[in-house]
């Protein structure tokens, strides 16, 4: 019995008052903890000293909510027709179509290259690295990165969008090409098969469904983005007319309608993506 | 005049660790060799030599007494369709057809767009399903590789080998992953294939009983070398000492 005993306590931590110990205290949760509490400490200071200016906190509160009513029990559209309106959502879904068609078909090539298994490592290192860089920026940074060349528009809103999808795809499309059996891949070779041939041949049919989910995911990233950049910069579309309504007009039940067409449309993106990435893409 | 000649050859991977070291032996048509050795003995490593799928650090091969070191790059691709290769995880595209998978074995004779484009003869598509029913699987050939069982993979395998018209088949552990009954029937396809069709085929087997019962010739390797090279019956318990050390001795032979 007493042997038991002390060789189960020698290993169990004890809390200074004691009791036992359950949590195991490494870097990053200290780190973690850490920046939780200066977060609660900060905005609580930031909310007991803002200058509230002559906003009465309580009609504020009331008046978003009157606002919020206006939007979602009483969408309506009195600017534009409900066709125009579906021209307009038809125009955003485009230019996030665009973006990712020209995107996808890009980082196919790329990823041929970013893939250890088809490419030396130190170009697939390079291109991975580099991609990681363009990824590490915002696409809302990139389309005025190249509004300072091309104007703001749907150029530059284009342009942004592809950089930003391809860097993201040819990462996702390296992974997914790095899956292939390497045994694959050899026997081709040892037939005497080039390169071209293995990859169109072994490739591209092993690895086609999990290359479209990719796409067809980043489509979904894409129709928000491209909301986005209708608002922001000027590339029209939805999003350019829900600037409008809200920013211009002070139309809050056009603001509504507009926003339960977008969600409309991004819930039935996010249903088909997500069934997608279940099939093809996550690996049980 | 052999038909392979491989004289001397070292290999290794890192600098003071030989793979293989002082290899050498002829190899004549039709010729049905097994090479048999522990495991990390350099059976793998020697049959991806003559391919040239490993370069070798030194030595020389021979093929049709042309140095395959010298190859350019398309004539090595010219080369390795001269010499087929199965393996013991099969390695088909599972996601294609059983005919896709034997005209790939096609590629090696197509420039790079008849290969990207898929473009494969008529004759070569009748000779896909000859070899096939040969086989057994003829009517397997529009089902998908993922959809076979081991046995029938490894006759993809084959077929996919065969329609090369090679002069070689190096098979890596052809039945390791095979339950007696399908490794019976690949190891006779490829006794007959050695007969019949004057293919020589050289075998990475684990299996000393396979290795005696459908081998002409038994090479023994054991760290990088050749410890035995001669015919199945003379190969003594000594010999299977030297090969496998001398604690295996029981385990195999029992
Ligand atoms: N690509 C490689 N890089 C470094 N070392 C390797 C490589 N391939 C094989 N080796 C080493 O070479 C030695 C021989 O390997 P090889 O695969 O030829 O053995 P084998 O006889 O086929 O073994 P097994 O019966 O397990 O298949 C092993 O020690 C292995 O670790
Ligand atoms: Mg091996």
């Amino acid at each position: 019995m007493d042997t038991v005993k002390s060789s189960v306590t020698f290993d169990i931590r004890t809390k200074p008052s004691g009791k036992i110990k359950i949590t195991n205290w490494n870097k990053s949760k200290v780190v973690m903890t850490g920046t939780l509490l200066v977060l609660t400490l900060l905005s609580m200071y930031g909310f007991l000293t803002f200058d509230y200016k002559e906003i009465n906190l309580i009609q504020a509160t009331l008046d978003t909510l009157a606002n919020l009513k206006l939007m979602f029990l009483q969408a309506n559209l009195n600017n534009f027709t409900l066709a125009e309106a579906i021209y307009q959502i038809g125009l955003t879904v485009g230019l996030a179509f665009l973006a990712t068609i020209i995107g996808a078909v890009i980082s196919l090539f790329i990823a041929l290259f970013a893939a250890k298994n088809l490419s030396p490592k130190p170009l697939a290192n390079t291109i991975i690295i580099f991609i990681a860089f363009i990824r590490a920026v915002p696409t809302v940074l990139w389309v005025f990165i190249f509004a300072i060349a091309a104007g703001l528009g749907s150029e530059a809103a284009i342009l942004g969008m592809l950089l930003h999808t391809v860097a993201f795809l040819v990462k996702a499309f390296a992974e997914s090409i790095e899956e292939l059996d390497a045994g694959v891949i050899e026997a081709l070779r040892a037939s005497g098969a080039n390169w071209w041939h293995v990859v169109t041949n072994a490739v591209i049919p092993s690895t086609m469904t999990s290359l479209l989910s990719w796409t067809f995911l980043r489509f979904e990233t894409n129709f928000t983005v491209a909301v986005a950049m209708g608002a922001v910069a000027g590339a029209g579309g939805i999003g350019f007319e829900l600037f409008m309504a809200s920013g211009f007009y002070f139309d809050m039940k056009e603001v509504g309608f507009i926003t339960y067409a977008i969600l409309l449309i991004a819930v039935m993106l996010e249903f088909m993506s997500t069934r997608l990435k279940k099939r093809y893409i996550v690996k049980s | 005049m052999p038909l392979l000649e491989v004289k001397n050859i070292t290999k290794q991977y890192e600098k003071d660790k030989k793979v293989l070291s002082g290899i050498s032996f002829d190899v004549n048509g039709g010729e049905f060799i097994s090479i048999i050795g522990p495991s990390g003995a350099g059976k793998s490593t020697l049959l991806r030599c003559i391919n040239r799928m490993v370069d070798f650090s030194s030595g020389e091969i021979l093929f049709h007494n042309t140095d395959i070191m010298s190859l350019s790059k398309k004539d090595l691709r010219k080369y390795r369709t001269q010499i087929g290769m199965i393996f013991q995880h099969y390695n088909l595209v599972s996601r294609l057809t059983v005919i896709e998978n034997v005209l790939h074995g096609r590629l090696g004779y197509k420039t790079t767009l008849q290969g990207i484009m898929t473009r494969f003869t008529e004759e070569e598509k009748k000779e896909a399903f000859h070899l096939l029913e040969k086989l057994g699987m003829r009517e397997h050939a529009y089902k998908r590789c993922d959809h076979l069982s081991g046995g029938q993979k490894q006759r993809v395998g084959i077929a996919r080998a065969l329609i090369q018209q090679p002069k070689i088949l190096l098979c890596d552990e052809p039945i390791a992953s095979l339950d007696p009954n399908s490794s019976k029937v690949i190891m006779d396809h490829l006794k007959n294939i050695s007969q019949e069709l004057r293919i020589t085929c050289i075998v990475n087997l684990h299996q000393v009983d396979v290795a005696k019962h459908y081998s002409e010739r038994i090479i023994g390797l054991n760290g990088g070398q050749i410890v035995y090279d001669g015919a199945p019956q003379e190969l003594t318990t000594t010999n299977i000492h030297q090969i496998y050390g001398s604690e295996a001795e029981n385990l195999i032979l029992a």
